[in-house]
């Protein structure tokens, strides 16, 4: 009997080994839930871990400069599609205000793009990319989701040029939307104010303004402003409304021009830049 | 002459136990930190496999069966990997890599391409096995698994392995 074994061992004895090898591997491989061997492990990784974090720590000292001027391209790279994206996103802001104020006005509207702005303290006008071969006329309001932003003021074949309400050349017939009160609207270099507005009117800040019905230009109600301050004249019996317009001028890229052509009839009877000029 | 037969086991017994896993630290550590760097398609070469083909070899079948076993748990127990997984495909390598261990062959094998060849099958069944064992995707097409964690990282395992008998020769004949 020992003959035999000794003999099979002898002749298989690699076999035999490699099973026995085998079945404890696959032992093994059930066991690895089990807490000790997890305990195991943890101490028998940790320890080789603390080793290795050195040679991790050379190689990586090695590997900053390279991955510092990655990163740093991609930074650039990043902050440019950013940008890009935030610029269509407020593009995409102003499109939508735009495209839900088309659908509510019954006036044809034409946009417009503005290609340049001259903003300065008394005269400020903006360029838009529509001309006279888009039916723009001189008089025609130029309007965003905002409110009022000008009055076009001269027309080539395929760009116009529009006064902005900061412009002191501008004098508009408006309203206060509450108290139903008229006046007229004009830049006084500094402020957007209505100007000989009796003491006696009911006009208080907070009072929302819109282009009055009587005007010849603008004959429909568009927002301007709200009021900010009631100024008081000491002597006489006129005050001054100051008045925050709505439409950031700065900011402000894409428009419609409304086309509305002046009442012939209105316009001889309204003071305005138009009977100036 | 007793003095003389304990020198020569004390040596043998140096050789076959001692530096195995002296040098199996060293090489584990390069194994983990630097060779991951120089991947190539996901596939990294396995100096520990190197090693292992390198003593089956040497000392026989058995030895590098046994060796084999040690290298894998040790290998299982230090990087995390699920245990007894590399313990059975390297015990398998060092089976396979223990038929090559012929003693009027040996250095025929470990001077020669023939030692790169041999590191391509154990690794291929070593790559293969682990992979089943580890991280094993069954409903992956089996010619792909067998290209992608098969014979890939054997390939390259074989590849590099090429640095045994360039440098073995010339220590030897020294």
């Amino acid at each position: 009997m020992f003959r035999f074994f000794s003999r099979t061992w002898e002749g298989y004895k690699e076999y035999i080994i490699l099973v026995l090898l085998l079945i404890i591997s696959l032992i093994t491989l059930s066991l690895n839930q089990k807490p000790q061997v997890k305990k195991v492990r943890a101490i028998a990784f940790g320890t080789f871990a603390s080793a290795t974090s050195i040679i991790s720590d050379i190689i990586n000292t090695a590997k900053v400069k390279s991955e510092n001027d990655r990163l740093r391209q991609t930074n650039a790279e990043l902050m440019l599609q950013v940008n890009k994206l935030r610029e269509h996103g407020i593009l995409n802001e102003e499109l939508k205000g735009l495209v839900g104020l088309k659908d509510t006005f019954n006036y044809p509207l034409i946009p417009a793009t503005i290609v340049s702005k001259s903003l300065t303290k008394s005269q400020s006008t903006i360029t838009i990319n529509v001309g006279e071969s888009s039916g723009i006329k001189p008089g025609m309001p130029v309007i965003n989701d905002h409110g009022l932003i000008g009055i076009v003021n001269s027309v080539s074949e395929d760009y116009s040029i529009a006064r902005t309400l900061k412009n002191i050349d501008l004098k508009l017939t408006v309203k206060d939307e509450r108290s139903r009160v008229d006046g007229i609207m004009k830049w006084n270099g500094e402020d957007l104010i209505i100007v000989n507005v009796s003491k006696t009117y009911d006009v208080e800040p907070g009072d929302r303004i819109i282009t009055s019905d009587l005007s010849s230009i603008v004959p429909v109600p568009i927002p301007i402003g709200v009021v900010i301050e009631l100024s008081k004249v000491e002597t006489g019996i006129f005050n001054e409304v100051k008045l925050k317009p709505f439409v950031d001028f700065v900011r402000v890229e894409n428009v419609f021009v409304m086309e509305i052509v002046q009442s012939k009839q209105k316009n001889d009877l309204e003071l305005n830049f138009y009977n100036r000029d | 002459m007793i003095s003389n037969l304990i020198f020569t086991t004390g040596i043998e017994m140096k050789s076959q136990l001692i530096f195995p896993f002296l040098l199996f630290i060293p090489l584990l550590i390069l194994q983990t930190t630097v060779i991951p760097l120089f991947a190539f398609y996901n596939a990294i070469p396995d100096l520990i496999l190197i090693l292992l083909v390198f003593y089956a070899i040497n000392y026989g079948q058995l030895y590098g069966t046994v060796l084999g076993f040690v290298y894998g748990f040790l290998f299982d127990l230090i990087t995390g990997s699920l245990l007894g997984s590399a313990m059975l495909s390297k015990t398998m390598s060092g089976f396979i890599a223990g038929y090559f261990s012929n003693e009027n062959k040996r250095d025929i094998y470990l001077k020669s391409y023939m030692f790169s060849i041999i590191v391509l099958l154990c690794s291929i069944v070593d790559s293969i096995v682990y992979s089943f064992f580890s991280s094993a995707d069954l409903q992956r097409n089996f010619l792909l698994l067998f290209f992608e964690q098969g014979f890939l990282p054997g390939l390259y395992t074989a590849v590099i392995s090429m640095l045994v008998f360039i440098i073995y020769p010339a220590r030897r004949l020294t």
